[in-house]
């Protein structure tokens, strides 16, 4: 009896160091495919932190709008969120690369499956980018261009045309991701609406009387209705 | 050159060989004032050739202009030694967007026809004037040929209230940036020399952007030592202010006039102070009284601009330049005055900013309308406190301002990371 029980510990601890043996290998591959990317990324980041810099990314940045980014990167550097990002991606890459050596069934698949969901996530991000880069040029469109309208409610209108751009650009990213589609879509739905029906009020019933003197100082006695309007510009 | 021909009217551009004179006729004239008028063209001395081209608005040629060219030819006395070839202009770009895009487009068209023609000169007729004599578009065809100009200017008899985007920017600016004192730089009359056009034409597009066919001719011939002159003419029609559509002319008319700026930097670094510029003919003076102007509407637009625009203003003005605005923007309507001196580095701030691309182009020009409503309500206000005859007075100072500001330019133009109070 206790002879069986030892032999079958014998043979337990030989499975384990077998498979630790096996195991090991693939872990050193690991560690060196990790080695290798920290040192990829490290001078990666160093290369495109150098070329922004050159580039004055952050003035440019700053310039078209964006100085909010500002705000949520690190040391409030954009050019070090974006050179930590790429860091980051790239390590990720090489930790991926290193689980393939473990030929394993299981790191295979979960690490085939990250790859695959690679694509999403840079598309998502660029759906964002595009998104916010739309909504920022289009709210300041309506925003100059109520203003010179004279319509008060001017910053109003510019605001829902961000903030619709925004969640059109939010559930277009959602849905690239694959997150909760039918929950997305119905947010979305809900949302959308939502922000249309309240431009509609505010425009319409909230800010009414902003509306009637806005229209009121349009209607009987702007410059550009009065026959006897002297100016001329051109 | 043939003589004692009779006027003909060709059809198409091709059809006609060479010409001495080009005749743009870019105003929108009945047949009843085109027919004298190219009669008058007939009377300019020496055996010309005239190719006269009319901008039909797109229109098909009317049939009763045939009867106006026909009429022409039955009063015209043969033995002139003048010829006159009339066809409808064609502009080059197909459906421009807007009025003022398709007159840049016809005057493109009119500089290509002279240098097809091989005409000495170009001439552009654009403005109704108040007196329907067509003899001063001759005068100043004979003038421009006779004096050999390469750019010849209308200085029109004007109400106060006219021509305010050229007397608040256009002009002033030319003034100070090319030291030449130039009421209209940018016509719309206008005559030009086989020298300029071609000039415009051939330029190397490459470098910051097309030559512009209005806003380029004065600053190109000024930086090339080119002969240029004014003559006085009469007072012109103006079109009425389409006050919805302001800021896309203010962007339209100033987007051209910031990038020569860019282009003739190197010229215009070099200039200080100004001179006049040979003028001739007799002035023209025209009433002062304009009638009243409710400047309450401009100021309330400023008021809304400088509310709602700060984001965008804080990219392109000075922190100095914000303070005075808001402080401004607090004034009630009848003590509203906006300085000069403020006026001209807004104006320098935002041709830097375009420069720059600090921001889209287009939202920076238009974005600065609540402050061109601001400036003219301003002027509208100082002139009708002031009384009567002071336009002239008031535009000088203005003038003045845009001179001694130059160095602040000029500085930020070299220099623009540097800090600006």
């Amino acid at each position: 009896m206790w002879e069986q029980v030892r032999q079958a510990l014998v043979q337990s601890t030989e499975r384990f160091l077998t498979r630790l043996a096996t195991l090991l290998p693939g872990l050193a591959a690991l560690i060196v495919a990790l080695l290798i990317s920290f040192i990829f990324a490290y001078i990666l980041a160093i290369a495109v932190r150098r070329l922004l810099t050159g580039l004055q990314f952050e003035e440019r940045l700053a310039r078209s709008g964006f100085s909010s980014i500002a705000e949520w990167s690190p040391m409030r550097s954009p050019v070090r969120l974006v050179s930590r990002t790429i860091a980051f991606l790239v390590i990720l890459t090489g930790f991926l690369i290193g689980m393939e050596a473990f030929d394993a069934q299981w790191t295979s698949v979960f690490a085939q499956s990250i790859l695959a969901y690679i694509p999403n996530i840079l598309g998502a991000a660029f759906v964002l980018l595009v998104g916010a880069i739309v909504a920022r040029f289009l709210a300041r469109s309506v925003l100059i261009g109520a203003v010179n309208m004279n319509l008060q409610y001017a910053r109003l209108l510019s605001a829902g045309v961000k903030w619709l751009i925004g969640a059109l650009t939010v559930a277009m990213a959602l849905d690239h991701l694959r997150i909760a589609r039918s929950i997305v879509e119905l947010a979305f739905g809900i949302l959308f609406g939502g922000i249309v029906l309240a431009l509609a009020l505010a425009v319409g019933l909230g800010s009414k009387d902003l509306v009637t003197k806005s229209l009121e100082r349009d209607a009987p006695k702007p410059p550009h209705e009065a026959l006897e309007d002297p100016l001329r510009h051109l | 050159m043939e003589t004692g021909s009779i006027p003909r009217q060709a059809e198409t551009l091709e059809q006609i060989d060479t010409a001495d004179l080009v005749i743009g006729v870019l105003a929108d004239l009945n047949e009843e004032a085109i027919a004298p008028l190219y009669q008058a063209l007939q009377q300019i001395p020496g055996a010309l050739r005239i190719a006269a081209f009319q901008d039909t608005h797109g229109r098909v040629p009317n049939p009763v202009k045939a009867e106006a060219g026909e009429a022409l030819a039955a009063q015209t006395n043969p033995g002139d030694g003048s010829l006159l070839f009339a066809a409808p202009l064609t502009a080059e770009t197909s459906e421009p967007s807007s009025p003022a895009l398709s007159m840049f487009a016809a005057y493109q068209s009119v500089f290509k026809a002279g240098e097809k023609l091989k005409a000495r000169a170009c001439c552009v007729l654009v403005s109704k004037l108040q007196s329907s004599s067509p003899q001063w578009f001759c005068r100043f065809a004979q003038v421009l040929l006779e004096r050999e100009l390469d750019l010849l200017v209308p200085n029109y008899a004007r109400h106060q209230f006219e021509g305010l985007l050229n007397s608040s920017i256009i002009s002033p600016l030319v003034r100070s940036l090319y030291g030449k004192r130039i009421r209209n730089p940018m016509g719309p009359d206008l005559g030009i020399s086989q020298r300029l056009f071609h000039r415009m034409l051939s330029a190397d597009r490459s470098v910051v952007g097309a030559f512009h066919p209005l806003a380029s001719l004065a600053p190109t011939a000024l930086c090339n030592n080119m002969k240029v002159s004014e003559l006085h003419v009469g007072p012109r029609t103006y079109p009425p202010t389409d006050w919805t559509n302001i800021s896309s002319l203010l962007a339209q008319v100033l987007g051209p006039v910031f990038l020569d700026m860019e282009r003739n930097a190197a010229c215009w670094q070099r200039v200080r102070g100004s001179v006049s510029i040979p003028e001739m003919g007799e002035p023209v003076f025209v009433s002062e009284d304009a009638g009243s102007v409710d400047i309450s509407h401009m100021v309330e637009s400023f008021q809304l601009g400088n509310r709602e625009l700060q984001e965008i203003w804080g990219l392109v003005l000075p922190p100095t330049t914000l303070l005075e605005l808001r402080r401004l923007a607090r004034m009630s309507v009848e003590q509203f005055h906006l300085p000069d001196e403020l006026w001209v580095r807004i104006v320098y701030d935002f041709a830097l900013a375009h420069r720059l691309r600090t921001i889209n182009r287009d939202h920076l020009l238009k974005s600065m309308t609540p402050l061109y409503l601001g400036w003219v309500a301003s002027y509208a206000r100082d002139l009708q406190t002031a009384g009567r005859a002071t336009s002239e007075h008031r535009l000088e100072r203005l003038s003045l301002a845009f001179e001694s500001g130059k160095p602040y330019l000029v500085s930020r133009w070299r220099w623009p990371d540097r800090f600006s109070p």
